[in-house]
């Protein structure tokens, strides 16, 4: 092993910027008083947009392995970093006007950049040791968000469950990876991707469940999502948006990561075990959400049917050449309407102190802005067009025919116009029912910007997907 | 040129979104404004169409997402063109008849307006995917229109609407995937599909990508047994909502069906033209009983409309059928001047139920009896629409059956005796409306207020036009028939 490359720190300066600007905010925020609690959140903000900069010119490096080969310095890892920023971005700015004057003001952005890092390192691992680490670090920080709210008993309940599940999936996941080692004697995963060939093929499928556990806890896949809608419902609507799109897309791309390097000859069947999971991930996430009455809990289904279809393009990712791309894609429009929508229930919460879909009745007359793109937001992930949510679901359709499995596209097909019935009944009530209430949503700053960045990214990404098309497929070559 | 027919309705919605809240007046001007340009320039459109000219005329293309083989083509054939510029007068009618409406102006104007862009694009894109995108926004639109304007069960009916045209759209967009795999290298044009054949030795495929495309555009015409939405839709949609609907929507499963299913898989749709046919009688037959039996006149228009597409599906089926190519032409013109003759004369019924509707408060039939006497511009312009829609010859859906009929005796006379049969149906269902113009007016009638010269124009420009294809109809036939022959040649 060249020792030249085993201490490169510039590969690591997105990282080094975000974990030492949260270090060096940690003992600030005690002090935070008055307007002075807003600091954390812009230099947060100011801190998210040097480091989004420096990974857009990480794009241009050829690709190469860090440390020890124990980390990944390619486009695939870059293009996960710049989505799990730009969610880190809008989270932060709609948490500052979420909890403007609130006690929990300048603690909020801190845990963001935490657990930002913490996926950031998890798309460029590529040692076994470092994966639990980072999915380690992407959790811890969202518990804490999830119970931001002390005074808060649901809070601090969904808190408790969120810990527990996590530390049992994490634990089988770890558990796994011993099988693995054990297997290869190896911890990095293109060498074990190697070692795996000769390998007892019972020992692989059983290491491979194992490890499955610990991405379908992060990435909230039928059965491992028990947690999501009981987190969601307790955190606040920030707080759910960013556990709802920074830790799946982090497991989304760590996930991809370990198929293709390490499983790459489809060991474990892995195609069909994960075509299953979408099955039963997209089923049984529209399915309960089409009864649910709380706008969160119904954005947590909501968010777990849209993993499915996620994986709907995974489990043809080693077949179908624009699978790995349209993942990335759709994980972006995944991330910009999602958080559009939540951020529209945090402003609902805020106004009305409750999420239940009766306080956004009649949202469309008495609020036309926020109401106009919370519909846009939920059109876009009912997948209906120009909109980004229409683009992705093409190209993870698209993908999945191409990689021969016209079966899961036509189940997925089902599930997306039976997906239609809850976004539509939330539309419904913001635009066909005279409001019970006559006052409109809060506003704020952080509200408008974080609004104005998802809305247009949606529709932008929507009528011209192309160059965000490009950039996802920058990441289809893993190395 | 086309650009400018195809986004003028969506600035000016865009426009209209800025008007302050306070001005529904100026809200409406510039809506009617935007659309009767639209309606101008998609005539001059018209004029500079030469029929015996190239088949893909006043194309514009670009770039929209070459890493994956779709691109920004539009351009009018002579099928699409008779479709957009009846887009563009059904657009100005109704914003002529909404004229004295100020119930949330700016976004029902916006509506419209945006649907129109949706349904302009559909007719004028020659790439799958841009279709599809043009296709959805020119329904999704209509789902609020029902929802917000509609009648007391506008959100069951308004849903109803949304869910089956979703489950279609994305069944044809399954369809369109298919196609798009088969050619390689990969690509969404339309005229390199329907040049490539690339399904034409696959059985298997064809036939699935066939149900797809089916079953989305069957659900838009409709066809039994997928209409089930569209009586639900109409009655609760307001007056200019159901103008839209009918006149313009149905369009887009019937000019799906000739202008993209039939040229791109005509080996399936040969080898299906049996499951059309019956799908076709099948309408047409149960379309006109359904009518007859109802008793709320906007209800048993729409049945009524049921029966008119089939005779689109009718069209297809026997250009399937037949072997000789001048039948299977005549057939497919009929076809598209039904379309377009339907749009004229159903949207004109749909208006005149709504004039009553809005005067009265009901559309009973047996409220209503000799309003011949009360009101007769009215009930001239009502009798000759009605009688238009059922066939009457001087109007543009005596042309249009004609020739449907005429083609479908060339290949089987059992066949076409079921046809008359179903003529011989709705007989019966434009005498009964008919008896609300000539009778005695039952003793509850309501009092009714003579038509404005607004309304008075907008149902005799409809009938005038109908009667101007009804008389002359060779500007239309040549443009159609150039494209016809093209799809006629399999």
């Amino acid at each position: 092993m060249p020792s030249e490359h085993c201490m490169d720190v510039w590969a690591v300066v997105p990282e080094m910027v975000l974990a030492g600007l949260a270090l060096a905010l940690v003992p600030v925020v005690g002090f935070a008083r008055g307007r002075w609690r807003a600091f954390p959140a812009i230099a947060a903000v100011i801190g998210l947009v040097v480091a989004l900069a420096v990974t857009a010119f990480m794009l241009a490096l050829p690709p190469t392995a860090a440390f020890c080969d124990t980390w990944a310095v390619d486009r695939f890892a870059t293009f996960y970093k710049l989505l799990l920023e730009f969610g880190a971005l809008i989270t932060v700015l709609v948490l500052a006007s979420h909890f403007h004057g609130h006690r929990q003001m300048p603690h909020a952005p801190i845990l963001v950049l935490f657990g930002t890092v913490g996926g950031m390192g998890l798309a460029a691992s590529l040692d076994l040791g470092l994966i639990i680490l980072f999915l380690q670090m992407v959790s811890l920080p969202s518990y804490l968000l999830v119970g931001l709210v002390r005074s808060d008993r649901r809070a601090q309940e969904a808190t408790m469950k969120y810990f527990l599940y996590a530390a049992a999936a994490l634990a089988v996941m770890a558990y796994g990876l011993t099988f693995l080692f054990g297997l290869t004697g190896s911890l990095e995963l293109r060498a074990i991707g190697k070692g795996l060939h000769g390998a007892d093929q019972v020992w692989v499928v059983v290491a491979f469940g194992l490890v499955l556990v610990g991405y379908a806890f992060e990435a909230t896949l039928v059965p491992f999502h028990f947690w999501a809608p009981d987190a969601y419902e307790g955190a606040t609507a920030p707080a759910a948006g960013f556990v709802s799109v920074v830790p799946k897309i982090a497991a989304f791309g760590g996930l991809l990561r370990l198929l293709l390097e390490a499983l790459a000859g489809g060991e474990a069947a892995w195609p069909l075990v994960i075509a299953a999971v979408a099955v039963a991930t997209m089923t049984f996430g529209n399915l309960v959400a089409l009864r649910q009455t709380g706008l969160k809990r119904l954005l947590a289904y909501s968010s777990i049917a849209q993993a499915g279809y996620v994986l709907i393009a995974v489990a043809v990712a080693d077949r179908a050449e624009g699978a790995v791309a349209a993942v990335g894609f759709y994980l972006l429009a995944y991330l910009l309407m999602n958080l559009g929508a939540f951020l529209v229930v945090a402003q609902l919460e805020r106004t009305f102190g409750t999420d239940s879909i009766r306080a956004i009745r009649g949202l469309g007359r008495r609020s036309p802005w926020p109401g106009a793109a919370m519909a846009l937001c939920l059109l876009s992930l009912a997948g209906i067009p120009p909109l980004a949510g229409f683009a992705g679901k093409v190209f993870l359709l698209s993908a999945a025919i191409d990689g021969g499995m016209t079966w899961l596209a036509v189940i997925g097909a089902v599930n997306m116009a039976v997906g239609l019935y809850y976004y539509v009944r939330v539309i419904a009530e913001m635009y066909f029912e005279t409001p019970l209430r006559g006052e409109s949503v809060t506003g704020g700053i952080g509200y408008l910007a974080g609004l104005a960045l998802s809305v247009a990214g949606t529709v932008v990404f929507g009528v011209v997907p192309n160059p965000a098309l490009l950039l996802s497929s920058l990441g289809q070559l893993l190395h | 040129m086309l650009n400018a027919v195809i986004y003028i309705p969506l600035l000016t919605g865009l426009v209209v979104l800025l008007v302050p809240g306070s001005r529904p007046d100026l809200v409406r001007r510039i809506a009617f404004a935007g659309s009767a340009a639209t309606l101008v320039l998609s005539l001059v459109l018209w004029a500079g169409f030469d029929a015996a000219g190239p088949d893909l005329q006043w194309r514009s293309t670009a770039d929209w997402i070459p890493s994956i083989g779709a691109a920004y083509d539009v351009a009018v054939d002579g099928v699409s063109l008779p479709l957009i510029v009846l887009t563009a007068l059904l657009l100005t009618v109704v914003m002529v008849y909404v004229l004295p409406e100020h119930d949330r102006a700016h976004a029902h104007a916006f509506l419209f307006l945006l649907l129109a862009t949706g349904l302009l694009g559909v007719f004028a894109a020659r790439d799958l995917l841009l279709f599809y995108l043009f296709f959805e926004i020119g329904l999704v639109p209509m789902y609020f229109i029902i929802g917000m304007w509609g009648g007391e069960r506008r959100r069951y009916a308004a849903f109803k609407f949304f869910l089956y045209t979703r489950a279609g759209s994305l069944a044809m967009l399954l369809g369109f995937l298919g196609l798009y795999l088969s050619m390689e290298p990969h690509t969404f044009s339309l005229p390199a599909i329907i040049k490539a054949q690339p399904l034409a030795n696959a059985p298997g495929a064809s036939a699935l990508v066939f149900f797809g495309l089916l079953l989305g555009f069957g659900v838009k015409l409709p066809t039994v047994p997928i209409h089930n939405w569209l009586p639900d839709a109409h009655v609760e949609a307001p007056t200019e909502g159901s103008v839209v609907l009918a006149g313009l929507q149905l369009k887009m499963g019937g000019y799906g069906l000739v202008a993209v299913l039939l040229p791109a898989l005509p080996q399936a749709v040969q080898r299906f033209g049996w499951l059309l046919l019956a799908l076709a009688l099948l309408s047409l037959l149960y379309g006109a009983l359904a009518a007859l039996a109802q008793s709320d006149m906007k209800r048993l228009v729409a049945y009524t409309s049921i029966n008119h597409m089939g005779y689109v599906t009718l069209a297809i089926a026997v250009a399937a059928m037949s072997t000789s190519a001048s039948v299977r032409s005549l057939a497919l013109n009929g076809a598209i001047i039904q379309m377009v003759s339907h749009g004229l004369l159903t949207g004109g019924m749909f208006l005149m139920v709504g004039m009553l509707q809005h005067r009265t408060g009901t559309r009973e039939l047996a409220r209503f009896g000799g309003l011949i006497g009360k009101l007769p511009a009215y009930s001239a312009l009502f009798a000759a629409l009605a009688f238009g829609s059922f066939g009457l010859p001087g109007l543009s859906g005596f042309i249009a059956e004609f020739q449907v009929i005429g083609a479908t005796l060339n290949v089987s006379v059992w066949i076409a005796a079921l046809v008359v049969l179903s003529l011989v149906i709705m007989t019966g269902v434009y005498l009964r409306l008919a008896g609300v113009l000539m009778g005695r007016s039952p003793e509850s009638m309501p009092s009714l207020a003579p038509l404005s010269a607004r309304e008075l124009g907008l149902a005799g420009a409809l009938t005038a036009v109908s009667m101007l294809i009804g008389i002359v109809p060779g500007s239309l036939v040549a443009a159609v028939s150039g494209a016809t022959r093209l799809f006629a040649q399999f």
